[in-house]
């Protein structure tokens, strides 16, 4: 299986570049400061899967996730870290970091207001950018904000569904009507709090065991069918993620 | 609105050779009364008539005292607009032509630097009375036409429309006269920041930045430094010392970073051998170069900071040989350079010609993959 996996990392690692905010007048660089061996080693933990475990992918990129090119889920079959977990800096450490820059000799030459930049995440090749702020620095923070969101939505840890207990960050974004959730759950997480996003990827880890339906994983999760729903549509890449799991499936969207 | 006045206070080291004079603080109109405060033990020297510059207040800083009706600031909003939009790439030489994209964006964080509730500008909303309503800006409507044009037509680099930079996690303020920190220089103060992580004792020695301009290094390396950091930022030009001075200042950083005015070394005679760091981004721009720059460096920016001699060098090799004099055994420098032949250049020289000094010379690229900085320490 490891081998497999070696084989088929580099279709992630393809990819096309990502359209920066001006195309022909911006050369694409590459930063030559690379991330340390370890996210060499997650790789092989890895399997990129198109076919069984996402599905054609295509749902679940989006412009409003910060322009992500990447449309693969990567599915893992041997328990890897929860990257959300990762500090920033240790998330950083995992990323190839990128800007984009006019062609030519940079430095005192260029005054540049470009000050986009590009985060690559080596075990599992999700890219999330950020252009709008002066700062490189700020763009960088946003950027990897966006890299926790896609994390969540398209790294798929196994979850064994007969002996299902759900972890405290799921219970915090479920309804208070929820029967699964406890005093000690407290109130709910909306989508725009960033402590959304673990509990999300949690989430999609149940749907994604209930191969995309949402009766089963509503009911795992104490909750009606139309309130699943309801929380499913509240966040835009949530949303999508789940679509693309039901589309993989040949079920209907959810809208 | 350069106001200039006599220096009325002086600083000098105990030790010093000679009085070497500290930035003469002033400041902007809406911050309080600066105290002098360096680092190193000092006395008062008599007044003497030296110059200093009263550095400009920046946009954002300026106090909201125009208030102005919705309606207006819509006009000139739409104004603003149609220029920046119809920036054509006029330029054959695409290096040199400003683009209506990020023209547009430069426009979004004008408004945020000079208007203080931009939302009803941003998101406009064509209903009820919302165009009787005014609001504060920072400038007057007429300063504000006045600036965008600077922008556009004269090509004014739009930090210096703004009086600000952001760089790193800090806001520094810029006006003609000081180089505008780049993106690529951040980098210095990542390896100070990974160095002195790795070895405390870099924490506890002084530092210097060397031709600081608006003191965006030393202030960066002050901060990865902790509350035990020492940094001298020294520079040539006196509207650079003000300048500087006041980032400090207004970073709250005067215990921690010493602005001194001369040139590279002169102003540390006192610390000759005593540094455990050495850090610089010197000109280093070929004189034939300076020309051909890009209309925004090349007519707006301070050609001090700019030209580094015939091949771009003369600051750096006397750079190379400052650092074999001030550093302490084990001190660290990174400089940064025009990239690929200067950066092996400068190794080459301090192999070859400065042999047995440093160890460890590296070559470091930047995001944009050209080899930048060079590195080392001296043994």
């Amino acid at each position: 299986m490891a081998v497999a996996a070696l084989f088929r990392f580099p279709l992630l690692l393809r990819r096309s570049l990502p359209s920066p905010s001006s195309p022909s007048y911006v050369t694409y660089y590459r930063r030559t400061v690379l991330s340390d061996g370890f996210s060499y080693r997650l790789r092989s933990f890895l399997r990129y899967s198109s076919s069984d475990g996402g599905g054609g992918g295509g749902g679940s990129s989006g412009n409003d996730l910060g322009g992500a090119n990447d449309t693969g889920i990567v599915v893992s079959e041997v328990q890897i870290p929860n990257y959300l977990k990762f500090s920033d800096e240790e998330l950083m450490k995992q990323c190839k970091f990128e800007t984009f820059r006019v062609s030519g000799p940079g430095g005192q030459h260029r005054n540049k207001r470009d000050s986009a930049v590009r985060l690559k995440h080596l075990p599992t090749g999700i890219v999330a950018q950020a252009v709008e702020d002066r700062s490189q620095h700020k763009n960088r923070a946003s950027a990897l904000n966006r890299l926790r969101t896609l994390l969540a939505i398209k790294v798929r840890n196994k979850v064994d569904i007969d002996a299902y207990s759900p972890p405290p960050e799921l219970l915090q974004i479920l309804p208070p009507k929820s029967t699964i959730r406890t005093s000690s759950s407290g109130s709910q997480i909306g989508p725009n709090n960033a402590k959304f996003v673990p509990g999300m990827q949690a989430l999609l880890d149940v749907i994604s065991a209930c191969d995309g339906s949402i009766a089963d994983s509503a009911k795992l999760l104490g909750l009606s069918t139309g309130g699943l729903s309801r929380l499913i549509l509240s966040h835009d890449g949530l949303r999508m993620a789940v679509n693309s799991m039901r589309a993989a499936k040949g079920m209907k969207p959810l809208k | 609105m350069i106001r200039i006045f006599p220096s009325s206070r002086f600083t000098s080291l105990l030790s010093a050779a000679k009085p070497l004079r500290s930035f003469a603080c002033s400041s902007s109109p809406t911050r309080e009364p600066p105290q002098c405060a360096s680092f190193a033990e000092k006395k008062s020297s008599p007044a003497s008539n030296s110059l200093s510059f009263t550095p400009k207040t920046p946009l954002f800083l300026r106090p909201p005292l125009h208030a102005t009706p919705l309606s207006e600031v819509w006009k000139w909003h739409d104004w603003a607009k149609d220029l920046a939009s119809s920036v054509e790439d006029s330029s054959t030489n695409s290096e040199d032509s400003l683009d209506s994209v990020v023209l547009l964006r430069e426009l979004k964080w004008l408004i945020e630097d000079s208007i203080v509730d931009d939302d009803p500008v941003i998101h406009r909303r064509e209903i009820g009375d919302d165009c009787e309503k005014s609001v504060k800006l920072r400038a007057s409507l007429e300063e504000l036409y006045d600036l965008w044009r600077q922008r556009i037509e004269k090509r004014r680099p739009f930090q210096y429309v703004v009086g600000c930079e952001h760089w790193r996690d800090l806001v520094v303020c810029v006006e003609e006269g000081v180089l505008i920190p780049r993106p690529e220089t951040e980098l210095i103060v990542e390896m100070v920041e990974e160095l002195v992580t790795r070895d405390e004792w870099y924490k506890k020695g002084i530092w210097a930045d060397l031709g600081t301009g608006s003191g965006a290094i030393a202030i960066g390396v002050a901060k990865v430094l902790g509350s035990r950091g020492k940094v001298i930022a020294t520079d040539l030009s006196p509207v650079a010392i003000a300048v500087a001075g006041n980032n400090v200042q207004r970073y709250g950083l005067q215990g921690m970073v010493e602005v001194r005015e001369g040139s590279w070394f002169e102003p540390l005679k006192d610390v000759e051998g005593k540094l455990v760091g050495l850090v610089s981004n010197p000109p280093y721009i070929p004189s034939g170069d300076i020309p051909g720059l890009q209309a925004e460096v090349g007519r707006h920016e301070p050609k001090l900071a700019l030209d580094g001699g015939i091949d771009g060098t003369d600051s750096l090799l006397h750079l190379c040989h400052g650092a074999s004099r001030m550093l302490k055994r084990g001190g660290f420098f990174v400089f940064e350079t025009n990239g690929e032949k200067q950066s092996k250049m400068i190794v080459d020289y301090m192999t070859n010609d400065l042999k047995d000094t440093f160890s460890d010379l590296r070559i470091v690229s930047d995001f944009a993959g050209i080899d930048r900085f060079v590195s080392g320490f001296r043994l």
